[in-house]
């Protein structure tokens, strides 16, 4: 039915599909599986011919449907009988719930367009129930129904569904597993895209397991389920990998401060976008010196507290402090200044210019020569940029991009990208660095070796590191602490090894697919 | 008193005709975020068409006619110029500048077809008045808020309840999902500037009408106070379009009208003031009035 071909995509100069290839027969559920910065996102983009919004360019492989070959742009996809269900939703907040499947019906004939609609009312009684509603003000559930009775009128032969558990509710999960079943049940393939391994796992008849743009893991689904990969994989229940600390420093001390790190509070941090409750009563603790990681599926509220931390969201209620300063009281410069710092989940470089010129912007704060001297290169500027030069080379040593300081960013690869982010960080100083998903879309070795040199620098340093991240090996053998968040509440908290056996966080990452019958039956009641 | 109501009447006609062209503005940049500055000079080709042409077809054929072409100049201008940049990722800023060009462009060719005459709409009403409790109004004017009125119900309409109105709406909310369902982005992006086009012949042919002369080479220059006027209504909002070009007609006329009470403020104030309102509406709304106001995504 679907059939890829050894897709290679880029992003500017980021490869983001290093040549997949894989198949949708006709009437089965295919999953594919992965974590964040995998290239699921691309995978389905490059299917719906939407890769072009985002800047993307097909460098080789082939997409077919039906045996020819996809041309166009998305509407023309649609018109062949794929639809895709956009991840997060992406309903038409402004339009009723009857015009959100108007609208999902137009490239439809009127005949079939209100056959479609009787079909999905009866699938889905709630939206019946709330036709005039506007969609922005159905709740995260009702909108994924909309979401999916949406892409259903237009009668697709494919659906592509692209995370469509992303910040459920646990039974909201189990309903929508039941729903893809009964979908397929109908004679349409599903595309199954999902962090959530276990329900789709469940669902599907073959799985494929992305890493870094290729296909790691391919197979039945039920076996996969059962490969001791899969489950060290989402459930970091591997023996932890060896992260040598390092005793005796090999580069030279880059901190001169005499600042040290202080302790880090939080106390009932609460944030809420609109009636949404992002973070709910959220404590947090971490030691001086120590690794301190935030778990927590996709949704939970990590990059939110992170956020908080930095001062960029402020907190309905709570508050945060930092030794003696209270960090919630402060502006996002004031709290830089305190010697906190931090990187971003995406990348947030300069491409164009090199490693050496994107750190010696994160000096900013050291640099003492002016706006006059700097610019007519007075002697005092050109001694001031040698001894910047000379830290941040130290810097690149110690986060292992030594000997790459003059390239320009362009060239290297994801990895390296994100070991220039880190360097960046440290180049601040910090006594408190915050890493947002340090290893988001690197492949095993190159997460070990990120591993390695964050231990380092916290070695080195002696400062505390707070991480988010999704990789679970990773955060195993890394943090001394480890706080799980799930739906912006703290649901366990403790070292790694106390964290792993809690039934509250299986639960959270693996759902309970057993009640999802039960649950189903009672949303359709 | 009289003539405060007097010009209060003729300020609220000239707003009709202002809301008219600023709907049209609204429109292509709720379709398809691009600020639309080559909307003046369409406005100025629509006058310019119905003076020319009334003769032969009489006022209303040359409006039809005229905003038939104006449709398809405005879609042309979408597809050929704007639609390529938009595709290669060009900014809202650089769509934004390259419409000041090609206003710049359609508006120096008018000009100088234009000449230095003087051409009158037409229009059947010519210079008669009416009276209304005692203030005397143009009859073109009371015209102009009718058919505008009309032309806004029916729009009101199309938009609410039509396939093309839901797919502009889905586009409009997010163009991603809205080509994932199977919209077809080019088509409504075009349309919307079609629709654009024929509001702008339609306001532009009472535009020129009694009580100003006719269409001159500085028609296009005039109509640009559609752009204070959809800003300050909030550019995303149809309805604001209306209520921004009440104020200002009003607050134009109002100034004109008594400009020898505020001669200190210097002569043509009346050209000024859709900029001063504009100003003062940001700096209490700086959205505009009825405009959304820009939200990040959670």
């Amino acid at each position: 039915m679907l059939k890829v071909d050894d897709l290679q995509v880029v992003y500017g100069g980021v490869r983001a599909l290093r040549g997949i290839s894989l198949e949708v027969g006709e009437g089965e559920v295919v999953a594919v599986l992965g974590n964040n910065g995998a290239g699921k996102s691309t995978l389905l983009r490059t299917i719906s011919r939407t890769l072009s919004l985002h800047h993307g360019t097909v460098v080789s492989g082939s997409v077919e449907l039906g045996g020819k070959a996809i041309t166009g742009d998305a509407a023309d996809v649609v018109r062949r009988g794929l639809v895709q269900v956009p991840e997060g939703r992406r309903i038409f907040g402004d339009l009723t719930v009857d015009e959100n499947l108007r609208a999902g019906g137009l490239s439809a004939s009127r005949s079939r367009r209100a056959a479609a609609a009787a079909r999905v009312y009866a699938t889905f009684p709630r939206l019946d129930e709330r036709r005039d509603q506007r969609g922005g003000l159905l709740s995260g559930g009702e909108q994924q129904m909309l979401a999916i009775g949406r892409a259903l009128m237009s009668n697709p032969k494919v659906l592509l569904l692209d995370e469509p558990s992303l910040g459920l509710a646990p039974q909201m999960v189990d309903f929508v597993g039941a729903l893809v079943r009964d979908i397929n049940a109908t004679g349409i393939s599903v595309l199954l895209v999902e962090q959530n391994a276990a329900m789709a796992l469940e669902v599907a008849d073959r799985a494929y397991v992305l890493e870094v743009g290729e296909v790691a893991l391919a197979g039945v689904a039920e076996e996969l389920a059962a490969s001791d990969e899969v489950r060290d994989r989402y459930l970091g229940v591997a023996p932890s990998p060896d992260v040598e600390p390092v005793t005796a420093p090999s580069v030279p001390r880059i901190t001169t401060g005499e600042r040290t790190p202080k302790p880090l509070r939080a106390e009932g941090v609460t944030v809420r976008f609109g009636g949404l409750v992002a973070l709910g009563e959220v404590s947090l603790d971490v030691e001086p010196g120590t690794t301190h990681a935030l778990i927590g599926p996709n949704g939970a509220g990590k990059s939110t507290l992170m956020n908080v931390l930095t001062g960029v969201y402020q907190a309905g209620e709570g508050s945060v402090r930092y030794g003696d300063d209270t960090l919630t009281a402060m502006r996002p410069a004031e709290i830089a200044a305190l010697g906190i710092s931090r990187t971003f989940q995406n990348l947030a470089l300069s491409h164009t210019a090199t490693v050496r010129e994107n750190l010696l912007l994160g000096r900013h704060r050291h640099w003492n020569a002016g706006f006059i001297t700097a610019g007519l290169r007075l002697p005092g500027a050109r001694r001031a940029l040698a001894e910047q030069t000379r830290i941040v080379d130290g810097i690149a040593e110690t986060v292992g991009l030594g000997g790459k300081e003059r390239e320009p960013l362009s060239g290297l690869s994801y990895g390296d990208l994100k070991r220039v982010e880190l360097a960046r960080a440290l180049c601040a100083e910090p006594t408190l660095l915050l890493l947002d998903e340090p290893v988001a879309g690197m492949n095993h070795d190159e997460s070990q070796e990120m591993a390695r040199a964050i231990a380092q620098v916290r070695e080195t340093l002696g400062i505390t590191v707070v991480l988010v991240e999704h990789d679970m090996p990773f955060v195993m053998g890394l943090a001394d602490r480890v706080t799980v968040l799930d739906f912006g509440r703290v649901i366990a908290d403790g070292t790694p090894a106390e964290v792993q056996q809690d039934p509250e966080v299986l639960r959270a990452y693996l759902g309970s697919s057993d009640t999802a019958n039960s649950v189903k039956g009672d949303l359709k009641s | 008193m009289s003539q405060f109501f007097e010009l209060t009447l003729s300020g609220l006609s000239l707003g009709c005709i202002y809301a008219l062209l600023a709907m049209g503005f609204v429109i292509v940049f709720k379709a398809t975020n691009v600020v639309n500055f080559s909307h003046a000079s369409i406005v100025m080709l629509g006058a310019y068409l119905v003076a020319s042409w009334n003769d032969s077809l009489g006022f209303f054929g040359a409006m039809a006619a005229s905003a038939v072409v104006c449709a398809i100049a405005a879609a042309a201008l979408d597809v050929i110029f704007v639609a390529p940049l938009r595709r290669r990722a060009g900014g809202t800023d650089a769509v934004a500048i390259l419409t000041i060009a090609l206003n710049i462009l359609l508006g120096t060719l008018l000009a100088r077809t234009v000449g230095t005459d003087i051409l009158p709409s037409g229009a059947p009403w010519g210079a008669e008045t009416t009276s209304i409790l005692g203030a005397r109004i143009p009859q073109t004017r009371i015209a102009a808020a009718i058919v505008a009125m009309a032309v806004m119900g029916v729009f009101y309409v199309a938009f609410t309840r039509s396939d093309w109105g839901v797919s502009m709406r889905a586009a409009a909310t997010d163009p991603e999902a809205a080509a994932l369902m199977g919209i077809r982005l080019s088509y409504v992006a075009a349309g919307a500037w079609a629709v654009a086009g024929v509001l702008a012949a339609i306001g532009g042919a009472f535009f020129i009408s009694f009580p100003a002369s006719g269409v001159s080479s500085s028609t296009g220059l005039l109509a640009l106070a559609a752009v204070p006027v959809a800003v300050a209504g909030g550019l995303d909002s149809p309805f604001g379009a209306l209520i921004g070009g009440l104020v200002i007609g009003v607050a134009q006329t109002l100034a004109s009208g008594y400009q020898d009470h505020i001669a200190f403020l210097g002569r043509g104030l009346g050209e000024v003031i859709p900029y001063a309102v504009l100003f003062v509406v940001l700096l209490w709304r700086p959205s505009g009035l009825f405009g959304t106001k820009e939200m990040s995504r959670v």
